[in-house]
Parts: structure tokens; sequence; C-alpha cells
């Protein structure tokens, strides 16, 4: 083998090794849609909320049910909610995206659960059980749902008028709207007082931190 | 028509520098789209839903074979595509192209398969899977193209 072919074939390898550096380089910068997000609207007394009002820290999920990413995120969340209890709010904003066909429903069954004051017990199973609902029918959904009312001690017969009722429609539209208002285009979305957190990782320590950062107060 | 027996026996005339370097271009966008998401499966980050994500293709159980993504598989595909391409441009041995570009077929083969998950099974498209059918289709059809127009001519056995 010449120099010249030689040269030539280690040319090649090095454009490889820089396009693969390059793309690494290039995914490890922090997104940059998570700047243009707004403010969202204040926490009021429809919101589903984990926590005391006093709590230096008030974190908001925009969420979606049947989101694979808010399913893998949900771990993580609970984490956080139990260690940093004295320290954090948190609160759920439904955000379902039209591509999940069950997701709409699910946010219906937690908001059914939510009028029997059993918002996060619908909430838990719906997250733990994401990929037993997540394909099915809406009929098939609507079984496991009502499953989980029972399950849950739900009063069945006033979940089932819930489930389809107004007021947790207007709920979940209304958090929609909102969160499209602020510019919410993805799941899940998190703000930490106010601040959009970027976060594409569930590992414990970095969502912490990445709250932390955002809301510019250390967790003990 | 020919068999694809026939034409994978058959030698291959030389191939320009135009279509080598059309195939090489094609094959390194397909080895970026495949490296980009084999980087974001092995950083462990998990794709937002969005409108039109590719979140439910990319945390489906058919994303991944035995713990590698599939797109570890793809990237592969196409390396050796590009090693192989340029291989020819080095040595101008026209059989390291046939052989090499015979890997197009399998994977036309697999890529429709996964474009088949994504419409009728998981009913979601993820637009970088989509870009990678793109690129191993236009692959397909340049072999295809390479196999029937620039066969060598078969040599005569007289007695």
């Amino acid at each position: 083998m010449n120099t010249k072919r030689i040269i030539f074939w280690i040319c090649f390898i090095i454009v490889l090794i820089l396009i693969v550096w390059g793309l690494i380089v290039a995914m490890n910068k922090p997104a940059t849609t998570v700047g243009a997000l707004s403010t969202p609207p204040e926490v009021t007394a429809a919101d589903h909320v984990l926590g005391t009002s006093t709590a230096p820290i008030t974190v908001i999920e925009y969420s979606d049910f049947q989101c694979p990413a808010c399913g893998i995120f949900y771990p993580t969340v609970e984490k956080f909610i139990k260690e940093a209890s004295s320290t954090v709010r948190f609160v759920y904003r439904h955000y379902p995206l039209p591509q999940h066909a069950n997701a709409p429903l699910a946010a219906q069954a937690a908001e059914a659960a939510g009028k029997q004051g059993k918002f996060w017990d619908m909430y838990h199973l719906l997250f733990e059980n994401q990929k037993d609902w997540s394909e099915l029918p809406d009929i098939s959904a609507r079984q496991i749902f009502a499953g989980y009312a029972s399950k849950i001690g739900l009063n069945t017969a006033q979940y089932t008028t819930d489930l389809d009722g107004a007021e947790g429609k207007l709920k979940i539209r209304t958090d929609y709207q909102d969160g499209a208002a602020i510019g919410v285009n993805s799941t899940p979305t998190f703000f930490a007082n106010g601040k959009a957190v970027n976060i594409s990782q569930p590992n414990y320590e970095i969502f912490k931190a990445a709250i932390e950062a955002a809301a510019q107060t250390r967790i003990p | 028509m020919k068999s694809l027996k026939q034409l994978l026996k058959q030698p291959l005339k030389h191939v320009s520098l135009r279509v080598t370097l059309t195939l090489f271009v094609v094959a390194l966008l397909g080895f970026v789209d495949a490296a980009y998401l084999t980087i974001e499966h092995f950083q462990g980050k998990i794709p937002p839903c969005t409108v039109g994500g590719c979140e439910a293709v990319l945390t489906s159980t058919f994303s991944t074979i035995a713990g590698m993504p599939v797109s570890l598989g793809g990237a592969i595909y196409y390396l050796i595509l590009l090693i192989g391409i340029f291989a020819y441009f080095d040595l101008k041995n026209p059989s390291i192209l046939k052989w090499t570009l015979a890997l197009s077929i399998p994977a036309f083969i697999l890529s429709m398969w996964f474009v088949v998950v994504q419409l009728f099974i998981l009913r979601s498209i993820c637009i970088y899977c989509m870009g990678s059918a793109i690129t191993t289709t236009i692959l397909f059809a340049l072999t295809m193209w390479i196999y029937h127009t620039h066969r060598a001519p078969e040599l005569e056995i007289t007695s």
C-alpha cells in the first residue's frame, strides 16, 4: 500500500470519527426550546397538588398519561416528591397529545377519581400500568380504567358518571390550552418556580439538579 | 428479467464516479441518521412526546433486539456500505462494490418491515426511522439499477 492510499484511508476514517464526534457534541448541547416557554398560570384550587403551599419550590408538570417518556419519568418524579416533600410542592397538569388515542380518557379517569378525592391513586395506577392500556381500543381501555376505579375503592357508579362528565373534560381542556398558550409542545414539561426545567434524562440526581437550577434554590 | 441469484453471479462492469459518489452520499446520510438514534439510545436520553414525535416508536418493543437498538444495526450496515464503496473507489474492483451493494437487499426488506410496524402496528411514525427507510430504498433502487445496467458481458463458451 503506498503512502497516498494510506493517507486516503486515514482521511476517510477521520471524517467518520468527526461525524460521530460532532453528533455527540451537538446532542449534548442543552435544548434551546425550553427557553421559549413562558411562565405557567398560578396554582389554583382546581389543580392537583402534593405538598404545602409554603414549600419554597413549586414544580408543575405538564404530562400525558399515555406518553412513554412521562411513564419513564414517573418513578423519578415519585422519588423526588418523596425525598423533597418538605421543600417541594408538586402540581400535575394535563397535556394529552393528539397522537395518544387513550390519553384523554386516562385523564378523564384521573379527574373522575379526583372527584372522589383519589386523583393520585388513579395517577399511580395509570402510570404504573401504562403499557397495559396504551394501545387498546377505547372500550377496552374503559374496562381497564373501571377496574382501577374498583381497585382504589371508588364508588363505581359515581365514577362512571364522572368519567364523561363536563367538569373533568373542562379541567383537561383548560390545562391543555394553558399549556399550549405558554408554549408547551411536548411532554413531560416541567417548571420549577415558573421557570422551564431543561431535562432529558430520568436520572434522579440530574433531575434534582435541573429542578434546583431552574428554581435557583437548593433542595436539602 | 434476471433472477437475483443470476444477477449476483454475474460480474459487474466499472461504475462511474458520479454513481459511486451518489451511493456514498446516500449511505453517509443514512449513517448520520442511524448514528444519531444509536447515540441517543446509549446516552439514555428519553425523547419527549411531541406531536409527530418519535417516542412511541423509539420506546416500543420493536426498537431493540436483545437490548441493542435496531438503529445500531442500521449504523453498522451503513458503515459497511461506506467502507465498501470507499474500497471500490480505492481498488477499482467491481466485485467489492457488487458484494457490498448486495447488503442493500436484506436491508431493504428489513426496512420495509419496520415501515409496516410503524404504520400498522404502532400506528406512529418516527421521522428519523422513515428517513432511514428512504435512504435504504434509494440504495436498494440504485443497487438494482447497477446490477441490471452494469453487467459485464457474459463469456460465451464455444466448443
